[in-house]
């Protein structure tokens, strides 16, 4: 009875075998995204004298973690790991400072050369990094920001700014400006109503969008590697010195680089709910 | 406070919303703006409330310029069709919206007394503590009046605010916002799409077309006096009855359907028909004869006429029961018209029964006759 009823479930003329096929590529698939995580995994806790065995077996250790965290070697990582947290959440915070009332405005007024403005602004996106990198090089040596905190969180802006802007500018474009009319007739003025009205409404967006924004904030290499020497260097160029030296030292490399992903996976996790919501919410009209 | 508005223009883009609008509504009047959709109704409201600017032309509140002067410095309440409630936050926040901001702050205590009151008056009061996301349209259309009625305003700006109700309940909000204190001593000017409603709550109608007010006036004047054949289409259900002919020698009316015509004088069977209507147009000119369906009466068998009412003769063509009145739409010539008439002369008529048709000639209407680029306009008669 009860596979009767489930047969008939089906959708008529699908096969089963599809099912399973599709479960298959799946799996196959989720083995091949994750076999690096769990490669550095494996590397980061074998000892350093059985690095380069072949084989399977090895004694577990956190032998690795502890250098890494401990800042023995020379080499500062937990220095760098805080100036990773401050640059990125610097830069997404500044990002939101300026970049939600561009977006607002961008999305309720039409003004003259507002789109070559959003253009041009989203162009720092597409333009490859590498195109700048060196004459702000000299810039940021004159103006004295190289290897500052200011330095780095106002380079990040052309990648966490762009983003913020452009996305939350649909999210503005979403919601009806009646809200904020009637906001208006209710009394309040229009500053008011952007803070009261359309600011909470696009809360899920501004969720969704500054954890994106820190993990591209977090993720950038070429920046920091060229704009920073020791004072202000991040994890992502701070992970490779354990690399340099007389003997590349991967199972170092590799902890520093796992423990470097805690943080966009501790803060994805936090506001997973938003981000569900997030994604959905335009959708919906209510 | 007095409303006018003044010759005002607002397109978006290509599309002209307001085209020349004039505009006036008096000091705590009632004033029903009634327009088919797209007709720029919600633009001139909107216009008001100093939403939208128009491109040219002024809005005046008692006799001001408001040019340049922020919705909430206009003290208009509005309404909106969207209802526009703030959907991150319950009913009740809702209402106290304007009476939390800066500009109508009331003390808590205040302020939870009133929205008790307004909620009251609208039936909604169990539902305050719900989130809006969770009323019904017609429930958060209640809550949007009641954000407009909380409040102290100069005017009041209400866009469809009864559209969204089921007809049992928008009879009686019908009822009861005209009973409303504010509503009664607050300029009101209302948008709507419906005859019915426009008549029932109307002070003062004015008809809106492609972004022009096309007549204003009392219910009696837009009914008896309307300004065109689509003026005259608009109100009264069913509609009115226009009948194509032309204009003879004396200013009478001639129906278009020539030897088979079922108009007659007196109690003469059909034949070429005149009607004299004393109209102030040119013989042979083109011309439609409105009569209302509640305004045809049926002849009945064996009752002289008194000899002034003309008679159609036609065949009944297909009735329909409405309740206590029944609809019969009558077939003369090549024409239907309908009429409206008390079941108990009706219910015995069967389809391709002849039957008589009189009226008043007080009340005929002459319209020119409609072409493409307008509807056709009332011509004035002697008859009336």
């Amino acid at each position: 009875m009860t596979r009767k009823s489930r047969l008939s479930e089906r959708e008529p003329g699908s096969k089963p075998w599809l099912g399973w096929l599709a479960d298959t590529a799946l799996i196959l698939y989720f083995v091949f995204a994750l076999f690096p995580v769990a490669w550095m995994l494996i590397l980061s806790l074998k000892p350093a004298d059985q690095l380069f065995s072949t084989y399977f077996s090895f004694t577990p250790t956190l032998d690795s973690y502890r250098t890494v965290l401990g800042d023995s070697e020379g080499i500062p990582f937990v220095r760098f790991f805080v100036n990773s947290l401050v640059v990125s959440l610097g830069a997404v915070a500044l990002s939101l400072v300026v970049g939600l009332p561009a977006a607002y405005a961008s999305a309720r007024w039409r003004f003259k050369g507002s789109e070559n403005l959003m253009f041009t602004l989203l162009s720092f996106r597409f333009a490859p990094e590498l195109t700048v990198i060196i004459p702000l090089f000299v810039l940021y040596q004159k103006l004295g920001l190289f290897d500052t905190y200011v330095g780095m969180v106002w380079v990040l802006q052309l990648v966490t700014l762009p983003l913020i802007v452009w996305i939350m500018r649909s999210y503005f474009a979403d919601l009806t400006p009646e809200l904020e009319q009637a906001a208006l007739l209710d009394g309040y003025t229009r500053k008011q109503a952007f803070f009261r009205v359309a600011l909470p409404l696009v809360k899920p967006g501004i969720a969704a969008v500054s954890l994106l924004a820190f993990i591209f904030a977090w993720n950038n290499f070429v920046f920091p590697l060229i704009l920073t020497s020791s004072r202000a260097q991040t994890v992502t160029v701070g992970a490779l010195s354990f690399l340099g030296g007389d003997r590349p030292k991967y199972n170092l490399t590799a902890a520093a680089a796992l423990v470097s992903v805690v943080p966009p996976l501790l803060l994805a996790l936090t506001i997973q709910r938003y981000l569900v919501r997030g994604l959905s919410f335009g959708a919906v009209k209510s | 406070m007095s409303i006018a508005l003044r010759g005002v223009r607002k397109t978006y883009g290509r599309t002209t919303a307001l085209d020349g609008l004039e505009l006036e509504v008096h000091e705590g009047e009632f004033f029903c703006l009634l327009g088919p959709s797209g007709a720029g109704k919600t633009t001139t409201l909107k216009t008001v409330a100093g939403l939208e600017q128009p491109d040219s032309g002024t809005v005046e509140l008692d006799g001001t310029d408001m040019t340049g002067v922020e919705p909430y410095d206009r003290g208009v309440a509005m309404c909106f069709e969207s209802y526009a409630l703030y959907p991150h936050r319950s009913a009740y926040d809702n209402l106290a919206s304007p009476l939390r901001s800066p500009r109508h702050r009331l003390p808590a205590a205040e302020a939870r007394d009133r929205i008790g009151a307004i909620a009251e008056l609208l039936g909604i009061s169990g539902l305050l503590d719900r989130p809006v996301g969770q009323l019904s349209n017609g429930q958060r259309q209640r809550i949007a009046l009641g954000r407009v009625l909380v409040r102290p305003a100069r005017a009041f700006l209400l866009d469809e605010p009864l559209s969204h109700l089921d007809a049992k309940l928008r009879q009686s909000m019908r009822a009861e916002l005209k009973a409303i204190g504010a509503v009664q001593h607050t300029t009101t000017l209302y948008v709507t799409h419906d005859s019915v409603e426009a008549l029932a709550l109307g002070d003062r109608i004015g008809v809106i077309r492609d972004g022009r007010i096309v007549q204003t006036g009392t219910r009696e004047e837009i009914w008896y006096r309307p300004y065109d054949t689509e003026v005259a289409r608009a109100f009264g259900r069913p509609r009115i009855n226009l009948l194509p002919g032309t204009i003879t020698e004396g200013g009478g009316f001639r129906s278009a359907d020539g030897g088979g015509a079922p108009w007659s004088r007196g109690a003469k069977t059909s034949g070429e028909v005149e009607l004299p209507l004393g109209a102030e147009a040119s013989p042979g000119t083109d011309v439609l004869v409105g009569v209302r369906p509640r305004d045809l009466a049926l002849e009945r068998e064996g009752h002289g006429t008194d000899g002034r009412r003309p008679v159609l003769t036609g065949t009944v063509y297909v009735t329909e029961v409405l309740g206590r009145a029944v609809e019969v739409t009558v077939r003369l010539g090549g024409q239907h018209v309908s009429l409206v008439a008390p079941r108990a002369e009706a219910t015995h008529l069967r389809p391709d029964d002849p039957v008589r048709l009189t009226v008043r000639p007080e009340n005929l209407l002459l319209f020119e006759a409609d072409r493409p680029e307008r509807p056709g306009r009332r011509i004035e008669t002697s008859t009336r």
